[in-house]
């Protein structure tokens, strides 16, 4: 007999919830955390065209100051040479480099990142300060080949495929509030990574849900991005 | 069976008559086709008049069929002004005219004609108001005339948006330049925008032949518009205008309900030139039209213009149009050619061998209506004696149609808006265009280029420029593009005075010959004050006809080159847009705290301050008063529970942490103990209050600042910059959105905070007043900090954001048994109110400072510097000149006053009320105000204008109003 997970079964919950139950959602557990699993069927054709996962859930922190770089990479941390770009690591843990001295990680979509469960325990040295990015920035997913598109109705940036290259990051206004965005894609589906402000979520989803209507996106849940990354 | 109110195919390439529409014009059912304006539609039933004039409410008819003109503005449902000759017709839509009184054939507004005389230009400068006071009389009247239009005050928003895009090159206008520019861009590698305002791609190559089998337009226009179209470099945008340049080739380009916001490295002007209408007696009578406008309805919309026809022509391409108007069946009657010595093209020689009359070195002296007075019935033609002047007699042509060709304008608004200079040549009577800004180019006949040859090979030069530009190519620059052409399309003088005036400079405005030399005459030589004076260039078409014949007569009236005269500011939009496309989609960012959704269940009236969703209180709307009491008097007697996420959290961290915080509040904090809280207040360099908030020790170089909701970016900015200069060995982060928070507070609090935490010693000994600790409320992570904000034992528990809503659940389920209740951000207010608490920004203003608040007790005397340090000094050496002190009324008749209510002392202002508030604990009103020194001690009185002008007189009293003795909130 399958186990009905409930969003509000753990203390970390998205502020989305509601809105995903809504939208039919099923919920599952991914690593510690609860996140959409799916909300209907062939949600892998949907993530191909246009669609929006909410990842907030997942685990993810950060590290600034001007002993990070040294302290990261003794740590075993694999840093983008330059701001502004991002790499992933051996377990696709994403390791986002937003200036010289200041990376955010993410998990990868199975919510577990050994990386950051260590990185977040390890004594630092002098000059590193970690930043509580799972708690202050909300994490959502544009994926699908219309994802440039509908960036374009709310950012300034220009995200096309060939001109905004995977791993690139943009520090930037987003529906008029602050994002960091990197392109991250999903297998070969074009995928935008959106950290944003937390509190800011429930209007950031519903901004974009209705900047991806002309093109015909909708939510999804992770179990498309899982199948994105392995077909 | 075949249609007769249309030309057979191949004319009408717009329309798809298989798919016949009725609508209706003028509460009359019309048919016509998809594809069909409503202007082609309603010439296709013979039904030519379209409007009345703003001004003499003279009818008006087809002009242009671009959509450039007034004469086709016509009132839609819910949009005034849609233009006849772009509004494509759709099942039953419903047009109306516009500008009459009665109906549009008997237009009783027409009489105003008659008074034409005692309207002269700027009339309205110099009549109305003399004698005094007659404005007011004259006010409404006019208003009631002027405008075009009817305002739909039922409409319905819809949804408008935007959207940027980013090209190589973007190339505006479609016509046979812009084809040929946006293909050799995109063969080069470019990625390429390319935009037109009509339906079609190919400008002109859909309407105008350039040859005389008419054949290669028509080829060309095919080949160029399919490689576009198999281009994939090329993202060609049909319907749509770009309104406008702005630097760095920003341009912004409306299409249906969306604003798309281009950047493009590189920009190719090819928009075209537009055809300019000759000046005689009653030139605007619907039935004379431009020769473009005739090619148009044939070509597009396969509807004959007329009957019979005479051709004004000034150049050769009139003879074009002849061509065109003999194969629809129009009896060309006449062609009056303006030129004493034409040099024929090939067409021309040709049209001249068909057997219709030519009258050279002649014009039409004069239109006359027909018996209705609504259509052209006839011309006068005549023989030009010289510039401008006709002999004394000529012959009537009958007729029904008068195309005139007799020159063009270039479409220079957008390359003017980008810095390009207008000059122009008298040899060829032409506007030239010059001096581009970078990555900026022009092409074909905006750049006086005519033969379809000159106009691809010069559209073909600009794109090597523009490609070269990019790397993308590094081809040999072309030469400059010289066009041989056997004389110039524009003739010099198609202006014709009339004693009876009426020969239309500008149609939009009613402005005839003598309104433009008379505003010279007046005084106003100048071409910027001939068009306010006169108005002349102000109307919907924008001078797109007037601008030319305007410098033309200022030129000759003020002795001056038409050069040296030039013409008015061509300013964004090109054309005219909804404010919706403007306004587009807004934005309106909203923070919601983790616990927003358990307020809307708990019944909460929110309310948003910044972007915040805030709970002002719980409760029925209409009860707000007793709602907001009743959580006043649970918080004093029980305990409540307020959300205080949106309060501003900033962490500042390293060896230099208390150092940085000594400099940069007014209080002390270098030694301030590890598990203590501190009250921190934020001067600015002039001494001004600006935030507060309080400042945790939780570790020897660990601080974490709290600051007010509105406040905090504000603050994290400041601190950024000061240690920018101060360059010390810290980091700070704005940690807000990182913490949920709630302030616990009432008597009861300890006891349902103590069921939750297990790994705190909560005893009031253990965890006293103005303490700080970190543990676990309810299992969750939680930093907790003893304070008094609400007069009360008070607990704030900040929370890793996400765990918001289950700490509130938390809290809410332990305290059933201690009555406790949410309270919202009014009874907050309330609460703080009677401890005589100041809210930053309320309490506050841009002038405050700590003295006059009698906050000294928050100011170090002992540190060297803070922010602020020295303009306190000095100011403390003079007398304050206000204080803020609290205040009773304890009348219970008096009206309770508001915020910014005055204090008075007689006639003069002397102060001002920030907060008040009836207090249900002391029963009686409580607030804080601004005073003169003089009424600041306790038991003086002062008086407050309340509403109304009424006079409440206030106490002062000391503060605080409740608790004087702090017990409550040391607990």
């Amino acid at each position: 007999m399958s186990v009905v997970i409930s969003p509000t079964q753990t203390l970390r919950r998205s502020q989305l919830y509601r809105r995903h139950r809504q939208l039919g959602a099923d919920f599952a557990q991914f690593g510690d955390s609860i996140a959409v699993d799916h909300y209907g069927d062939d949600e892998v054709s949907q993530a191909r065209v246009l669609g929006l996962a909410d990842l907030s859930t997942l685990p993810r922190i950060g590290f600034k100051g001007l002993g990070t770089p040294v302290w990261a990479d003794s740590c075993g941390v694999k840093q983008p040479a330059q701001p502004n770009w991002a790499t992933l690591q051996g377990d696709n843990t994403l390791v986002a480099r937003l200036s010289s001295n200041e990376l955010l990680l993410a998990s990868n979509l199975t919510g577990s990142s050994k990386l950051i469960e260590t990185l977040a325990t390890a004594t630092r040295a002098h000059r590193v300060y970690a930043l509580p990015r799972g708690d202050s920035h909300s994490w959502l997913s544009l994926c699908g080949e219309q994802a440039a598109n509908t960036l374009a109705k709310v950012c300034a940036i220009d995200f096309r495929a060939q001109y905004f290259t995977n791993l690139q990051i943009a520090q930037t206004s987003l529906a008029k509030i602050n994002a960091v965005i990197v392109r991250t894609d999903i297998g070969d589906n074009l995928n935008y990574a959106i950290f944003s402000d937390s509190c800011s979520l429930e209007y950031l989803w519903d901004s974009l849900l209705d900047a991806m209507s002309e093109y015909r996106g909708r939510a999804i849940g992770l179990q498309a991005l899982h199948d994105c990354a392995t077909l | 069976m075949a249609d007769k109110t249309r030309l057979p195919q191949p004319l009408g390439m717009l329309i798809d008559r298989k798919q016949p529409i009725t609508f209706s014009f003028e509460n009359k059912t019309y048919s016509g086709y998809a594809g069909d304006t409503v202007a082609s539609a309603l010439a296709a039933s013979n039904q030519w008049l379209l409007s009345r004039s703003f001004k003499y409410h003279r009818p008006r008819g087809v002009l242009t069929m671009a959509g450039q003109d007034a004469n086709s503005m016509v009132q839609l449902h819910s949009d005034p002004n849609a233009l006849a000759d772009r509004v494509e017709i759709t099942p039953d839509l419903e047009v109306m005219a516009q500008n009459y009184t009665g109906s549009l054939s008997r237009d009783r507004g027409a009489r105003l004609g008659l008074l034409a005389k005692f309207l002269p230009v700027a009339f309205y400068y110099k009549a109305f108001f003399k004698p005094r006071g007659m404005w007011e009389k004259w006010a409404p009247l006019i208003r009631k005339k002027a405008g075009l239009g009817q305002i739909n005050l039922n409409y319905q928003p819809e949804y408008f948006d935007k959207q940027y895009q980013f090209y190589d090159v973007a190339v505006i206008g479609a016509g046979p330049a812009g084809l040929c520019a946006a293909l050799a861009a995109a063969d080069a590698g470019a990625a390429v925008l390319l935009v037109d305002e009509n339906a079609q791609l190919g400008g002109s190559l859909n309407y105008a032949r350039s040859d005389l089998e008419g054949t290669q337009s028509r080829q060309m226009r095919e080949a160029l518009v399919a490689r576009v179209e198999a281009n994939v470099n090329i993202v060609a945008m049909t319907d749509a205008t770009c309104n406008g340049w702005f630097a760095d080739n920003w341009l912004p380009v409306v299409r249906a309900k969306r604003l798309y916001k281009v950047r493009a490295k590189q920009t190719i002007m090819c928009v075209g030139a537009i055809e300019q209408p000759a000046v005689f007696h009653n030139n605007d009578l619907p039935g004379v039209l431009l020769s473009s406008a005739a090619l148009r309805l044939i070509n597009l919309y396969a509807v004959r213009p007329g009957q019979s026809a005479v051709v004004l022509t000034g150049n050769n391409d009139g003879y074009t149009a002849v061509l065109d108007l003999v194969d629809a069946g129009v009896d060309v009657k006449l062609i009056v050619d303006l030129r004493d010595a034409p040099a024929y093209d090939a067409i021309a020689e040709h049209v001249c061998g068909l057997g219709i009359p030519v009258k050279i070195g002649h014009a039409v002296y004069a239109a006359q209506p027909d018996a209705t007075g609504l259509h052209l019935g006839s011309v006068d033609v005549r023989e030009i004696v010289s510039r401008g002047h006709c002999a004394t007699h000529g012959e009537i042509i009958a007729c029904d149609t008068l195309c005139m060709s007799v020159g063009y304008t270039p479409t220079y608004q957008l390359i003017c808006q980008a810095g390009g200079q207008l000059s122009y040549d008298d040899d060829s009577a032409m506007f030239t265009l010059n001096q581009c800004p970078d990555n900026y180019y022009i092409a074909g006949s905006v750049n006086s280029l005519w033969t379809l040859e000159a106009v691809v090979a010069d559209a073909e030069r600009a794109a090597i420029i523009a490609t070269n530009a990019l790397g993308m190519s590094s081809r040999q620059i072309p030469d400059l593009i010289v066009d041989v052409q056997p004389q110039s399309p524009n003739f010099s003088w198609p202006i014709f005075a009339h004693p009876k005036g009426k020969e239309f400079v500008d149609f939009d405005e009613d402005l005839q010959i003598a309104d433009i030399i008379n505003a010279t005459r007046d005084g106003y030589e100048h071409i910027q004050l001939v068009k306010r004076y006169s108005t002349c260039g102000m109307g919907p078409s924008q001078g797109r006809h007037s601008a030319l014949t305007t410098a033309r007569l200022v030129a000759d009236a003020t002795q001056r080159t038409v050069a040296q005269t030039g013409v008015t500011t061509a300013r964004p939009p090109f054309s005219a847009e909804h404010l919706a496309h403007s306004a587009g989609r807004s934005f309106y960012p909203a923070r919601r705290s983790n616990m927003h959704h358990r307020h809307l269940e708990s019944g909460a009236q929110m309310l948003q301050a910044g972007a915040w969703y805030r709970p002002a209180f719980y409760g029925d709307a209409a009860a707000r008063t007793q709602c907001i009491n009743r959580e006043v008097d649970n918080v004093r007697n029980n305990v409540g529970l307020v959300d205080v996420s949106t309060l501003g959290g900033i962490e500042v961290r390293g060896t230099d942490a208390g150092e940085f915080l000594n400099r940069f509040y007014t209080f002390s904090f270098l030694k301030q103990p590890v598990g203590k809280a501190r009250y921190a207040l934020l001067t600015n360099e002039a001494g001004v209050i600006i935030d507060d908030g309080v400042a945790c020790r939780f570790g020897e170089h660990h601080y974490y600042v709290t600051a007010t909701t509105g406040g905090v970016d504000r603050v994290h900015q400041s601190m950024l910059k000061w240690n920018a200069q101060w360059r010390l060995d810290i980091d700070i982060t704005n940690v807000t959105s990182a913490y949920a928070g709630v302030n616990i507070a009432g008597p009861r609090a300890r006891e349902v905070l103590s069921k939750l935490v297990t790994d705190i010693d909560m005893s009031a000994v253990a965890f006293p007043y103005m303490c700080i600790r970190e543990g676990s409320v309810a299992g969750i992570p939680a930093r907790l900090i003893r304070v008094g904000f609400v007069g009360e034992l008070g607990f704030e528990v900040h929370v890793p954001q996400y765990a918001g809503e289950a700490l509130w659940d938390a809290l809410i389920e332990a305290g059933q048994g201690q009555s406790i209740k949410p309270f919202g951000i009014e009874a907050q207010r309330v609460l703080r109110l009677e401890k005589g608490h100041i809210i930053i920004g309320q309490d506050t203003d841009a002038m405050s400072n700590p003295a006059e608040l009698q906050m000294g007790w928050a100011v170090s005397k002992l540190k060297a510097f803070f922010v602020g340090s020295r303009t306190l000094k000095e100011l403390g050496k003079i007398p304050l000149k206000r204080c803020l002190v609290g205040f009773v009324v304890d009348d219970p008749n008096a009206p309770i006053p508001l915020e910014s209510h005055l204090v008075v002392d007689g006639d003069k202002m002397v102060g001002r009320v920030t907060s008040c508030n009836f207090s249900p604990t002391l029963k009686k009103p409580i607030g804080l105000a601004y005073v003169p020194p003089t009424h600041a001690d306790a038991g003086s009185s002062f008086t407050i204008k309340s509403s109304g002008g009424s006079l409440v007189v206030a106490q002062v009293v000391d503060l605080p109003f409740y608790d004087a003795g702090n017990l409550r909130q040391e607990l």
